[in-house]
């Protein structure tokens, strides 16, 4: 059983480091606020968008791999940094969503936010998201 | 004429027993009025819908019917009549509309399919689907007869959600048997 953890840790997965860090273009795109952005930052960005933040506990595996799952599959359903090429009727989609996410409090994930204690929203702050996405969408629906 | 008086006492009257407020049949009635000069431009040009709106109206009736699995069936159908429209048979502006929603209305119709076994999920897509149908028939009815734009209040912890009905008697797809019959009618598309 050791040897076999052992081993495992040889096989470390391909990392998603391939984008801005800082996220810049979809910040600039939405006009976000610092406040927002911190929350985007600390709960969000690590699984839907080209570049994860990772925790020295990834580098353990499986952890490392069931962490990959989460990125692939979060990417593939919002993927912020590609939020700004977006057709304007998929932007007011997905934030629709979001914000019913957050609500309902499914996202972030549970199993997610388990390991990655610092990724969970607080009530305030999912309040605070909730505005903002609706005050964004109302702008979004006027440039329609 | 006679038929718009009798559609908006008709939407008055289902909206006041649903205790909807006065602004909202004020709404509906407005929509009504300038739809029917919209359509005249269009009719019988939209004729390429026609599978998108039955695919959508199996999808809705079997929402109706709280049966997930049936939803996922006829929403992937739609995913492919949406791809099978004949752009060059759409009028300007029904074409515009429809490049879009074209990739988001699929989207969603593609997440009703792959969640036959989570219904509220289902809804929740069917609901912006649903907004988008009604900007792309707006655009152009493919039918001969009225299609109903409905409200249900309740759906979303009071957000409201609406959909397109091929009758004008309230089968609400959001809330399933639960609740059949909560709803009023908007909109009539001629």
């Amino acid at each position: 059983m050791v040897t076999a953890v052992v081993l495992l840790q040889f096989f470390q997965h391909s990392r998603n480091e391939n984008g801005d860090q800082n996220h810049a273009e979809f910040k600039k795109a939405l006009n976000v606020p610092e406040n927002i952005g911190q929350i985007l930052n600390a709960s969000c960005f690590d699984c839907h968008s080209n570049s994860t933040r990772y925790p020295w506990y990834t580098m353990l595996q499986p952890v490392g791999w069931w962490m990959r799952s989460h990125i692939n599959e979060g990417k593939s359903e919002l993927n912020f940094d590609e939020f700004d090429s977006y057709p304007l009727r998929r932007k007011l989609s997905k934030l629709k969503s979001i914000a019913e996410r957050i609500e309902d409090g499914s996202m972030p994930l549970q199993s997610y936010t388990l390991i990655h204690r610092s990724a969970k929203l607080s009530d305030k702050e999912q309040k605070i998201m909730t505005n903002w996405i609706s005050k964004t969408l109302d702008s979004l629906k006027k440039n329609k | 004429m006679k038929n718009i008086i009798l559609g908006m006492a008709m939407s008055s009257l289902l909206f006041a027993a649903c205790n909807n407020t006065t602004k909202t049949t004020d709404n509906g009635s407005t929509a009504d009025t300038t739809k029917s000069t919209d359509t005249s431009l269009t009719k019988n040009s939209s004729v390429a819908t026609t599978t998108v709106l039955s695919d959508y109206l199996k999808l809705k009736n079997a929402l109706t019917e709280d049966d997930a699995a049936n939803a996922a069936e006829a929403s992937k159908n739609f995913v492919a009549s949406i791809n099978g429209i004949d752009k060059s048979a759409l009028p300007a502006q029904q074409a515009k509309v429809l490049a879009e929603i074209s990739e988001d209305i699929k989207e969603h119709a593609e997440h009703i399919s792959s969640n036959a076994g989570n219904i509220i999920h289902q809804r929740e897509h069917f609901e912006i689907l649903s907004e988008e149908l009604y900007d792309l028939l707006k655009a152009g009815n493919p039918t001969g007869t009225k299609l109903y734009y409905t409200n249900c209040p309740m759906y979303n912890k009071g957000k409201g959600g609406n959909w397109i009905s091929e009758t004008k008697e309230i089968r609400n797809p959001y809330l399933g048997k639960s609740m059949p019959d909560c709803g009023s009618v908007k909109e009539e598309l001629n």
